[in-house]
């Protein structure tokens, strides 16, 4: 049974001891040389089956994108545009914003491409990940629950509506443990762009919930402190920091003399850590040295808080052993405007994507990467406000790429209007199982006692998606 | 791994003793059989059921036994969790492999007769007879029970912990606080027999108990300041938190205290107080994200309440039956539906306006006896007022009106201000023909651009708490009745999308003087009258308050959809004549209390009409400078002979009427005192009853599902039965559950007071009682405590028992043997250590360092928190304003609950959301809390201040210092090895200071509280570094 207290023990123990493990040792563990595949530094140790993936990054578009626009060409949408949306499609099936409103079909606003030997074919807004469809996996048959915003980030992020389970980084984390030290397992984040009806997005969607809290990801930001608190105090340099920890470590370790309680060894090993995190950090988040190719690859300004500086990131922390890196884009609920709107989005995902997929690749990192591209549900074949689409929850696309992934292939599809996901439909847990699986985890088999119920990532159902595994 | 030694502990004796179903056989089953051989009808496999005896015992369909008493190779169970092949049960997919040993209890139980027990839980509470001492460490029955099972396993207790020790345990288990060095020396120096309990009594009667108790229930009853979804906007709470502050304050007896919170406005002649209680069942997250189904999100919302009530009073987890039959315990989904029926009859709506007139709902104003007659009055006058304003007639009759319109007489004229500056040192600018960045909503879309902006002002630069922005302008020859202030939105403005930050814009005074040239001295000129044109009026930022006098009150907007610019006009007093040299100096204060609440973009007017009505429809740079028509739209359609209702026009002529130009003013004024009086009373949500809707059953949980049975309210089936023979309320509810009848509540609340002051529960599943929980180490003291909790409901008497135990007083100290034998310390032979909580983290470091501001109850506080915390918030964009002056300093229970974005200090000592209800926090050890510990300027504030202290009170030298420094944080000496530690980091310290000033007086600037001028900076700085490494202590935060 799952015991917390003991558990941060020996973490603790683990981290205090595993201290000083650098860089370069870290990378050379990432390669694997020789060692056992399965073993694991977290609670699933060792692992149910050998692991593809080590790390998962996550290209989360918020507000939900449209399928239509992006990875799911519908030419027969297209001929009915402005015709009534057929009844059989929409009858008793859940609407949000059009809810009582005529129902019209709304062709595709943009024109598809086939790209790469594999021809998948996408939106001629992505020529940049149009450039790099043989290293990925388009999903068309997505679906999830949640019709609103809220909910349904809550549902793709933790498998569940209720407030309070672990997000899938924190159970990622908790399964596998981290693989630095220096920073947290688990990092959430946002881009800035032109943003227009930027999704609120909660704390609840990183949060360990049932699981100690060590699990939960850490946010960086690109204004003020990165991590929050990671500055010293103003008019305390690194010298004196390091002498008031040192000084706080050495008082708690007499107190540790006297009481001999474990927990104060895991508070000193605490403030090391944080002392570690406040070294790391800085070094991590300047980008300054990037080479101008690597940075104009990305598109990526330093500083500029975007989605491209963030994919670049992204890669910087994996590189730096970070187990699951999330990636907030916000503004993907085109109620309206979508024909504005789209090329906008398209201009700031779609180079960077690409990028970071290409990156990794030469890096040697994406066979052990997953790389995960999508938002929290789609959008529907009708119009909304004369140019714009509602939430949708029965057919979506997602990408995924890297880690165990099958390079270059479409998997599953909607209906001829793409609406309803018809052919080897996927769900949220079916997303989850698979990534959980890569990573060498049963999902059925990783569960946290709560409340008497077998907690897990995938809830009750979620099946790993077998065919597109490499 | 704890509960297998606990196991084996227990198991030593059992394996010769009798097999116990309850503390044996019904964990395994619970955990390997019940998910197919259980409650749940639809999850049954092969007609095998195992909860219940008589069904176990019977013939299955394919013909085998489960279970034959005293037989068991006979019994199929035995004969299956035995199979080494793939007959094994439970199957090898479910991943439940029995131990040698459960199977080996499994065989013994059968053979032994394959007793049943009925599940504690559900048996009703019966005070059990006192063990007889096991030793002479006996306080009350607490002690006879927890001795009796120690000397079972051969262990005994520990002596009573040193009197310091526990003064410090007993003052931070009931406060939260710790206690002063006064108290500390005064307890040591009491040799009273009753010593110890006087200080208890003392400190339950103080209000600081009441803090402590009422943020544990508030974790509870999910207690929050905002909504939970989406905008998580914030909603009128508070009082309600005051309400439970008091209910522990005044220790209300339990009964009356679920009575209430449930089911108050039930109650016959329902007071204020009781209907304020009454918002706990509003206290659920709602939504007001556009296009959600109401359905849905009032499945939501009743589902919620389900969980809590079902968690808070009952330690169930009825919440698991809304798709389903519960997997373990006997509650069908009947049984959740027939509980959310009780709550049918909450008014309330699926969409829960987060704003406007409609906005929460149901709420109710709780008024001073002396607001209540300042508001009648008002009222009456402003009746009056009104009365007299319609009667009388105006003095310009409408083909006037019309005449000056189509002669743009009354447009406003946009003014090309000569220069702008702030006082607080933001940079203003005045725009020319160069473009300028604009983005803001229109029809529903976000539209970019840039272009020419002439005579905007655009504030940027640093962003000052509050700033006064002077604006000189030359209009040119004229006269002139009024001056426009157009506050301009711009989606980058962290300020609901107009001011620089917080969440609001409030312009706290306007005035303005003229002077003949530049050179001359200046004219001050009155405002008789203001004039908005919000689209969304709010009525504590009314537009006269911009002309009050009164630098608190002002005009604006907050959390609202505004999707226009502001406009506010203002008339002038008399006539202003300008000649072509005339200088008018324009001053627009922004004093609010909200820091940030300053205009980010404005443009200036002048009116020379009879008089023009504020510019309403401009929207972000989009329209004509000049299209402010100067008249209401209404008006205007009444103009051109259109509308019906004539009475906008001759609303209008009235206001534009000079001679009743007294009348106007005056029911502005009674009207804007009335909106800001309303704002300043305080208000909370509540439970309004109503016809109850129809409950049905939800198959599966899908709230489209429109063909379940219909349900009416009822207690779980195999509990019992309330109000037969008509519909159950809420109230019976209620009433049920603080009755004899009911086993739940005692054993649960109990067990919740026990975790609290030994850090373990006696079940440690503090949310379930059922068969997933685990059975209490000490079943028998549990339901003694559940027996007398039950006599009186009296939480105090309860806690006082407990902390006057042997128990709860022993040392806390362990030994190598016993930690092997006992590592959770379950037995409690000894007391534990534990952090303290979130809230009592920052208490702490307040209360050390003499900040701490003690005010019992009162509207939320907000520390300072990091900038852009709040950024990934929307709907609206805002920004967060800390509390002003002391108010930042109160503790730690009354910090705004924002849900999505809990203040970050908390967060990271596990404070929950409070999205859900929270019974069990963890309570973790991370580096997260590290760093807020080092570098939150909360607590390097407090640092500061504590080291002010330290030198001023302290004494001369340095050890001397120190020793007083410890005796107030941790009510104690400090050792030579401390002392050698500090003074080389004190020495260290000095010398980095001494050599750099600059790095003293910016580590003395952090927070707000005035740093003294008698010390030197260098000797504060270093003093802070050691007051902060000892504020910085594990044993500061760790209750022993």
């Amino acid at each position: 049974m799952f015991d917390r207290q003991q558990l941060d023990r020996q973490q603790a123990r683990r981290s205090f001891l595993g201290r000083g493990l650098g860089l370069i040792a870290l990378n050379s563990l990432l390669k694997g040389a020789g060692e056992d595949n399965r073993a694991s530094k977290g609670v699933v140790n060792p692992l149910h089956h050998e692991p593809k993936a080590k790390r998962v990054i996550f290209l989360y578009q918020a507000g939900g994108p449209s399928h239509l626009e992006t990875f799911d060409y519908k030419p027969k949408l297209a001929k009915m545009d402005g015709q009534t949306m057929p009844e059989s499609f929409t009858k008793g099936q859940q609407i949000a914003q059009l809810q009582g409103k005529q129902l019209n079909c709304f062709g595709p606003r943009f024109g598809f491409k086939r790209y790469g030997k594999s021809g998948q074919e996408m939106t001629e807004l992505f020529p940049h990940i149009g450039s790099i469809a043989d290293e990925v996996c388009i999903v068309r048959s997505m679906s999830t629950e949640q019709i609103n915003h809220d909910p349904a980030h809550t549902i793709m992020n933790t498998g569940s509506i209720i407030a309070g389970r672990p997000s899938m980084g924190s159970w990622v984390v908790y399964g596998l443990g981290a693989e630095t030290e220096v920073l947290p397992g688990f990092v959430v984040l946002f881009s800035s762009g032109r943003g227009g009806q930027n999704q609120p997005i909660a704390a609840r969607q990183w949060s360990a919930g049932i699981l100690p809290s060590k699990y939960q990801g850490v946010k960086f930001n690109s204004v003020g402190d990165p991590v929050l608190y990671i500055q010293n105090p103003h008019g305390i340099d690194d010298a004196l920091q390091k002498k008031s920890i040192d000084a706080v470590n050495a008082l708690n370790r007499v107190q540790h003399k006297a009481l001999a309680d474990p927990e104060i060894l895991t508070r000193i090993a605490q403030y090391e850590m944080a002392f570690k995190m406040q070294s790391s950090v800085p070094g991590l988040m300047d980008m300054s040295k990037e080479p101008a190719n690597v940075l104009d690859d990305y598109g990526a300004k330093p500083g500029d808080g975007s989605f491209a500086s963030n994919c670049l990131l992204a890669r910087r922390l994996a590189e730096r052993g970070v187990r699951f890196i999330q990636i907030y884009h916000r503004d993907w609920d085109h109620h309206a405007g979508i024909s504005q709107n789209m090329p906008l989005k398209a201009e700031e995902v779609d180079r960077p994507t690409a990028a970071l997929i290409r990156d990794l690749k030469q890096r040697g990192l994406l066979d052990s990467t997953l790389v995960v591209w999508g938002g929290e549900f789609g959008r529907t074949p009708m119009s909304q406000s004369g140019d714009g689409r509602d939430h949708h929850i029965k057919g979506f696309s997602y990408m995924l790429a890297g880690g165990g992934i099958k390079p270059g292939i479409s998997y599953g599809a909607t209906d001829e209007l793409g609406y309803a996901a018809i052919e080897n439909p996927v769900t949220v847990h079916g997303v989850h199982a698979t990534m959980l699986h890569l990573l060498g985890v049963d999902h059925q088999r990783m569960t946290v006692k709560s409340q008497g119920l077998d907690v897990r990532l995938t809830g009750i159902s979620g099946q790993v998606v077998r065919d597109i595994l490499a | 791994m704890r509960d297998l030694i606990l196991l084996l502990l227990a198991g030593a004796a059992a394996l010769s003793a009798k097999v116990s179903f309850n503390r044996e056989i019904r964990p395994i089953m619970a955990d390997t059989c019940f998910r197919c051989h259980g409650p749940d009808r639809g999850a049954r496999m092969a007609d095998l059921r195992l909860d219940l005896r008589e069904e176990a015992l019977r013939k299955t369909k394919s013909g085998v036994i489960p279970i034959v008493p005293g037989r068991p190779e006979e019994s199929a169970i035995v004969d299956r969790v035995l199979a080494t092949n793939a007959r094994v049960m439970p199957p090898k997919f479910a991943h439940k492999d029995l131990s040698e040993r459960q199977k080996a209890l499994i065989r013994q139980w059968v053979a032994e007769g394959a007793e049943y027990e009925g599940h504690w839980a559900y048996t009703p509470i019966r005070r059990p007879e006192t063990p007889p001492a096991a030793s002479s460490l006996i306080r009350n029955p607490i002690d006879n029970f927890i001795q009796a099972r120690l000397k079972l396993e051969d262990l005994s207790p520990s002596p009573e912990a040193d009197r310091r020790t526990l003064l410090r345990r007993v003052t931070l288990d009931l406060t939260g606080l710790p206690p002063t060095a006064a108290e500390t020396a005064a307890f040591l120096k009491n040799t009273a027999p009753d010593a110890y309990e006087a200080t208890v009594d003392r400190l339950l009667a103080s209000p600081r108990h009441a803090e402590r108790q009422a943020q544990v229930w508030l974790d509870a009853i999910r207690y929050s300041d905002t909504c939970g979804f989406h905008g998580d906007n914030p909603l009128p709470a508070w009082p309600f938190r005051d309400w439970v502050l008091r209910a522990f304050r005044d220790n209300k007896p339990f009964d009356e205290f679920t009575r209430e919170q449930l089911a108050g406005d039930l109650l016959p002649n329902a007071t204020d107080a009781q209907r304020v209680a009454s918002a706990f069942n509003r206290m659920n997250r709602t939504s007001a994200e556009g296009g959600l189904q109401p359905q849905e999100y009032l499945a939501k919302y009743a589902a919620d309440r389900v969980r809590t009530t079902s968690n808070v009073w009952l330690g169930s987890t009825l919440g698991c039956a809304e798709c389903h039959d519960h997997k373990f315990d006997p509650f069908t989904a009947r049984d959740f539906y027939s509980m959310k029926a009780f709550f049918a009859d909450i008014r309330e709506t699926g969409l829960v306006p987060d704003r406007g007139p409609n906005a929460w709902g149901t709420q109710l104003a709780l008024p001073t006896p002396d607001q209540k007659a300042q508001r009648e009055r008002i009222v009456r006058d402003l009746e009056e007022v009104r009365a007299k304003l319609e009667a009388a007639a105006p003095s310009i009759s409408a083909a006037d009106l019309r005449k000056r319109f189509d002669a743009g007489e009354l447009s406003w004229r946009q003014q090309m201000p000569l220069a702008a500056r702030s006082t607080s040192g933001a940079k203003l600018t005045v725009l020319g023909a160069e473009p300028i960045d604009s983005m803001y909503e229109f029809r529903g879309s976000l539209v970019s651009e840039r272009k020419a902006a002439p005579g905007l002002v655009a504030a940027s630069g640093p962003a000052p708490d509050n700033d006064t922005y002077v604006v000189t302008l030359k209009p040119g020859a004229g006269e002139w009745t009024a001056l426009g202030v157009e506050i301009i939105q711009d989606e980058k403005l962290p300020g609901v999308r107009m001011a620089r930050g917080s969440d609001r814009v409030m312009l706290t005074e306007v005035e303005a003087g003229l002077s003949p040239n530049e050179t001359a001295p200046e004219r001050p000129l009155g405002f008789t009258l203001a004039t908005a044109g919000n689209q969304f009026p709010i009525s504590g930022l009314p537009a006269m308050a911009a002309i009050d006098s009164d630098p608190k009150t002002g005009w604006g907007t907050a959390i609202h959809g505004e999707t226009r610019n502001l406009f506010l006009a203002l008339r002038f007093g008399e006539k202003l004549t300008t000649t072509a040299a005339s200088v008018l100096t324009v001053r627009l204060q922004h004093d609010a209390e909200p820091r940030r609440a300053v205009t980010g973009r404005f443009r200036l007017y002048l009116s020379n009409a009879v008089y023009a009505w504020p510019g309403t429809d401009s929207i972000g740079l989009r329209d004509p400078l000049e299209l402010n028509s100067g008249l209401p739209p209404a008006v205007l359609s009444n103009l051109r002979g259109e509308g019906e209702d004539r009475k906008p026009l001759e609303a209008y002529l009235r206001f534009a009427s000079l001679p009743l130009e007294p009348l106007v003013v005056e029911a502005a004024r009674l009207e804007s005192q009335l909106g800001l009086l309303d704002a300043a009373i305080p208000r909370v949500v509540v439970t309004e009853s109503g016809p109850p809707a129809v409950t049905r059953i939800l198959r599966r949980g899908d709230f489209l599902d429109e063909a379940g049975d219909i349900v009416d309210p009822a207690i779980p089936g195999f509990l019992g039965k309330v109000a037969e023979g008509r519909r159950a309320t809420r109230l019976d509810l209620a009433n049920w559950i603080v009755s004899r009848e009911n086993p739940l509540t005692a054993r649960v609340f109990v067990n919740r007071l026990w975790r609290q002051f030994f850090g373990t529960g006696l079940t440690k599943s503090l949310d379930d009682l059922g068969s997933q929980g685990e059975i209490p180490t000490h079943l028998e003291l549990l339901d003694w405590l559940a027996a007398s909790f039950m006599e009186r409901w009296d939480v105090r008497q309860s806690i006082r028992t407990i902390v006057t135990s042997h128990a709860y007083r022993q040392s806390s100290l362990s030994k190598p043997d016993l930690d092997a034998r006992d590592p959770g310390n379950r037995l409690l032979a000894r007391q534990s250590r534990f952090r303290v909580d979130a809230e009592s983290v920052r208490d702490l470091a307040l209360a050390v360092s003499g900040l701490l501001e003690e005010r019992f109850g009162g509207p939320s506080i907000r520390p300072p928190q990091p900038e852009s915390y709040l950024a990934a918030l929307n709907f609206p964009k805002r920004d967060y304003s800390a509390s002003r002056g002391r108010e930042q300093y109160r503790r730690g229970i009354y910090v705004h609950w924002q849900r999505s974005f809990l203040h970050p200090s908390l967060l990271a000592f596990d404070a929950p959301t409070r999205e859900e209800c929270t019974l069990n926090r963890v309570s973790s050890n991370t580096p997260l809390q590290a760093l807020v510990l080092l570098n939150d300027p909360v607590f390097i504030e407090a640092a500061r201040v504590f080291a002010q202290r330290i030198l001023t009170e302290g004494g001369r030298t340095f050890p001397r210092q120190l020793q007083w420094a410890f005796q107030l944080a941790l009510n104690r000496e400090p050792t030579a090895d401390e002392l050698r530690i500090l003074t080389g980091l004190q020495r260290a310290s000095h010398r980095r200071f001494n050599a750099r000033p600059a790095a003293a007086a910016e580590l003395l600037k952090t927070g707000e509280s005035v740093v003294p001028s008698n010390l030197r900076p260098a000797d504060l700085a270093a003093m802070t570094t050691v007051a902060r490494a000892v504020l910085n202590l594990h044993e500061l935060i760790t209750r022993n």
